[in-house]
């Protein structure tokens, strides 16, 4: 009994990370209809970055992340305003912005390959120790994950719900004719929510790689989590992509409890396949 | 008021508009009739930028609108209300109808536009806090026109209001558009299929055929007979 709780306690954990990493991929997927093939390689360059600025300019952890989190911003903008606008012109889109961000994503890994190297990095902990509660223990630096994540999302889901730009986020989510008659400046929308969303994807990969390790090829496992998730929880839908998370942190858990840890892939995608073939639009559906 | 001068528009190869003019002077009601798939929707969406005109120019209170965005035209006053209504389904009534007002300047006067939504339609200050998935078509249908008139907007384009409806809620939507335009002097172009009805409200009328205007008539000079043969 013990173990299990401590073991459920565990899958909470990275469940909240995997939430984290799937949400950036949800929110350009439920704005633009664009689906981020270059998604993991994102997250890491998050992390990366936080990285350089912790280990080498020698800053602290908070403004770190801070910077980090301003250049992701740009990095998403930028994306949107060079290559995916321009794709998004043409015919075909669906198809030429998958492949597009496939391609910067090996691209970037190769680029972070050739400047920082292929040597495992990792984000430091921030704190020692753990908590105990009777027989539950859990590290003080994972509750401050978890804290971290909830305070985001708290934060994002007031902002979809009561700030300008992010009900315009919704409507476009919602309806893309419906919003255009309103007035709402399509174009503009899907710049910043890629900003957004590359923030919040960075974000996730400094979380994850404060508690695992980081090397320029993670990001591809840490993606295929996050498309599994997503599609699980309902393309497009946030509150599904949290519950997906959830779920699968703790059937991961309790599959390497009781099988041990090669059988977590095969039961997640079998998972997976069977909430596809019974429900397409996963277990939540709805709209962001 | 608007002034559409020899537009041209395509969708792909196809062109669907051939040299379109057709004029909207302040307070009036005008209506365009015209079979399905002779360009009605087309014209209406190259007047609010939705589906911007190959060539041709479409003035608004002399300012030239067709290189515009829509979102700068609605910034304008000028709002279109598709046939397919285009609602937020997840969000609720009054959440739509708050989206209205995402310009700037219908933001000052949400209040009064809202108080006006609800004179029109007083059916979704009862369905205010109801999700937009979950209503009727006929709610759904005001939603739209109410979303619409909470853009602070002098000139609305509204296509075919009244179709997929029964006949009570019909006449609903005809009267909240008798009203729209009495009662806040809103400029309003309809397409509509329902002819009797549109040409109790309007004073002029246009027929398009073929991508082309093929008449244009005084509604009391009416004629619906001239109107149907024309639909074959």
């Amino acid at each position: 009994m013990e173990t299990i709780i401590n073991i459920i306690i565990s899958g909470l954990i990275s469940g909240s990370l995997y939430a984290a990493m799937a949400l950036g991929l949800t929110i350009v997927y439920g704005v633009s209809r664009v689906f981020n093939f270059g998604h993991g390689v994102i997250a890491i360059i998050g992390a990366y970055i936080t990285w350089f600025m912790l280990d080498v300019a020698g800053i602290g952890f908070v403004p770190s992340v801070l910077i980090s989190m301003g250049l992701m911003f740009l990095f998403g903008v930028g994306m949107y305003q060079f290559a995916i606008n321009p794709l998004l012109k043409k015919p075909n889109w669906e198809f030429s912005t998958v492949l597009f961000m496939l391609g910067a994503g090996i691209l970037f890994e190769n680029v972070i390959l050739q400047i920082f190297g292929p040597r495992v990095k990792s984000i430091p902990l921030f704190v020692e120790g753990s908590l105990k509660l009777g027989f539950v223990q859990i590290n003080w630096h994972e509750l401050i994950l978890i804290g971290i994540v909830v305070v985001s999302v708290i934060l994002l889901s007031l902002f979809f719900k009561y700030t300008r730009m992010g009900q315009a986020m919704r409507a476009v989510a919602q309806s893309i004719t419906g919003a255009r008659v309103v007035g709402i400046d399509i174009n503009k929308i899907f710049s910043y929510t890629f900003g957004l969303a590359f923030v919040v994807t960075g974000l996730s990969g400094i979380l994850l790689s404060t508690k695992y390790f980081l090397n320029p090829h993670i990001g591809w496992e840490w993606m295929i989590k996050g498309f599994v998730i997503t599609t699980f929880g309902g393309l497009g839908s946030t509150s599904g992509t949290i519950y997906a998370a959830i779920i699968l942190g703790v059937v991961e858990a309790l599959a390497t409890l009781y099988f041990g840890a090669i059988w977590v892939w095969p039961i997640w995608f079998a998972m997976f396949m069977i909430v596809l073939l019974i429900r397409p639009q996963g277990i939540a559906g709805g709209r962001l | 008021m608007l002034e559409v001068q020899n537009i041209d528009s395509f969708y792909g190869e196809l062109q669907v508009l051939r040299q379109v003019s057709l004029h909207v002077d302040a307070g009036e009601v005008v209506a365009l009739f015209g079979p399905n798939g002779h360009g009605k929707s087309t014209l209406l969406k190259a007047i609010s930028g939705l589906h911007p005109p190959v060539s041709g120019s479409v003035k608004f209170n002399g300012e030239e609108l067709s290189k515009l965005p829509t979102h700068k035209i609605v910034e304008r006053g000028l709002v279109y209300i598709p046939e397919e209504r285009n609602l937020f389904p997840d969000m609720t009534v009054m959440e739509n109808l708050k989206m209205g007002a995402y310009n700037m300047r219908a933001r000052k006067t949400i209040k009064s536009n809202l108080e006006f939504v609800f004179h029109v339609f007083p059916k979704l200050e009862i369905r205010q806090n109801q999700y937009c998935s979950t209503l009727s078509g006929g709610e759904g249908r005001m939603v739209a026109i109410g979303r619409g008139l909470m853009s602070e907007i002098s000139l609305l384009l509204v296509d075919e209001p009244s179709i997929g409806l029964s006949p009570g809620i019909r006449k609903a939507v005809f009267e909240a558009i008798a009203k729209i335009n009495l009662e806040r002097d809103i400029t309003i172009l309809i397409v509509e299929q329902e002819i009797k009805n549109a040409l109790a409200l309007s004073r002029r009328f246009y027929l398009l055929k073929n991508g082309q205007i093929a008449f244009e008539r005084k509604a009391d000079e009416l004629n619906v007979a001239e109107i149907e043969i024309a639909y074959f």
